[in-house]
């Protein structure tokens, strides 16, 4: 599989979109479709392979393909949630797949309301952080509380570009990061790849900032 | 009590039918008598494989395809190795149909 997102050693990093020369990688975007019709479950989960449905725990059938390496839940009402792609084509691919599965199986599927809902991203900055002076300093937007998670919590809201008057009050963009001691860093719910990117472009110059210097 | 009906399709189980068949047809045997037959097949089946058969096989293979309805799971396997404690098996494909033996007991 090729790696998506890409890492430092590979090609040479756009310093325009990354100016701290990390770029993260994508390792789960989650997106949603709606298959235009009502579903049988239990027709599908008895002729499809890969399939599982146990209503009594929960009311979709599981259902996995290989290429792209997804799991996809569908529901009875048409609604289908798709997991575990690296890209955003990766995952429309999937979820498309799923929906001509579906449709083999005779159900008059339409494909429809494709949506990218969440991106999960990882990098690693190469330093310690001093976690306690973080959230110190940014209290508003961190939580902190190693009792309860080793990580700082930093909810980041992202400012919204060109604001149209037309359209009804947006969803509120925020982008969450975990950020570790180690430097290790985890950006989650962004639907765009730009706004995991641009969240940690803001991120880094405070994690520098808050470098841990390590003492012998 | 309920019963599994998948012992049925061994060949003990096919062997049992075509004569308890045979029987009801010739009239030596009445067809609810066949049926309570199976039935204790199917418990007899489930008890002596729980109680008697100390033996334990290991299946290990690459999973094609697996299934899970209404508590069965099903698993088509390629290239299996059947291991026990001093030999082992290669199939080329294997069907495993699984039932969830606490079904019984409800």
């Amino acid at each position: 599989m090729e790696e998506q997102g890409g890492s430092e050693d590979n090609e040479p990093v756009d310093l325009s979109i990354h100016p701290s020369g990390i770029v993260p990688t994508i390792h789960n975007i989650v997106s949603t479709a709606f298959l235009g019709c009502k579903l049988d479950l239990k027709q599908i989960v008895l002729q499809a392979r890969n399939a599982e449905y146990n209503p009594k725990r929960f009311a979709a059938v599981i259902m996995r393909i290989t290429e792209p390496k997804t799991t996809a839940l569908i529901f009875a009402s048409g609604n289908m949630v798709c997991t575990g792609a690296k890209s955003e084509e990766q995952s429309k691919l999937a979820a498309r797949k799923y929906a001509r599965i579906i449709q083999k199986l005779g159900f008059a599927v339409k494909f429809q309301r494709f949506e990218i809902r969440n991106i999960v991203a990882s990098c690693d900055v190469k330093f310690p952080i001093r976690l306690e002076g973080l959230a110190y300093s940014h209290g508003a937007f961190s939580s902190y509380e190693p009792e309860i998670f080793p990580g700082l919590i930093y909810r980041m809201k992202m400012e919204q570009k060109e604001p149209q008057e037309s359209e009804v009050p947006k969803k509120k963009k925020n982008v969450v990061l975990l950020i570790f001691v180690s430097g290790k860093i985890v950006i989650t719910g962004a639907k765009v790849r730009e706004d995991t990117y641009k969240a940690f472009e803001n991120m880094y110059p405070v994690l520098t900032e808050f470098r841990k210097v390590q003492q012998q | 009590m309920a019963t599994f009906e998948l012992y049925r399709r061994s060949t003990i189980g096919m062997c049992l039918t075509e004569t308890l068949d045979e029987m009801v047809q010739s009239g030596t045997l009445s067809p609810d008598l066949a049926i309570q037959v199976l039935t204790q097949f199917d418990k007899s089946m489930t008890e002596a494989l729980e109680n008697q058969v100390k033996s334990k096989v290991t299946i290990k293979g690459h999973l094609h395809t697996y299934r899970f309805c209404d508590n069965v799971w099903t698993f088509i396997l390629q290239d299996a190795v059947f291991k026990n404690e001093d030999n082992q098996e290669n199939v080329g494909r294997v069907k495993i149909v699984a039932c969830d033996s606490k079904l019984l007991t409800q």
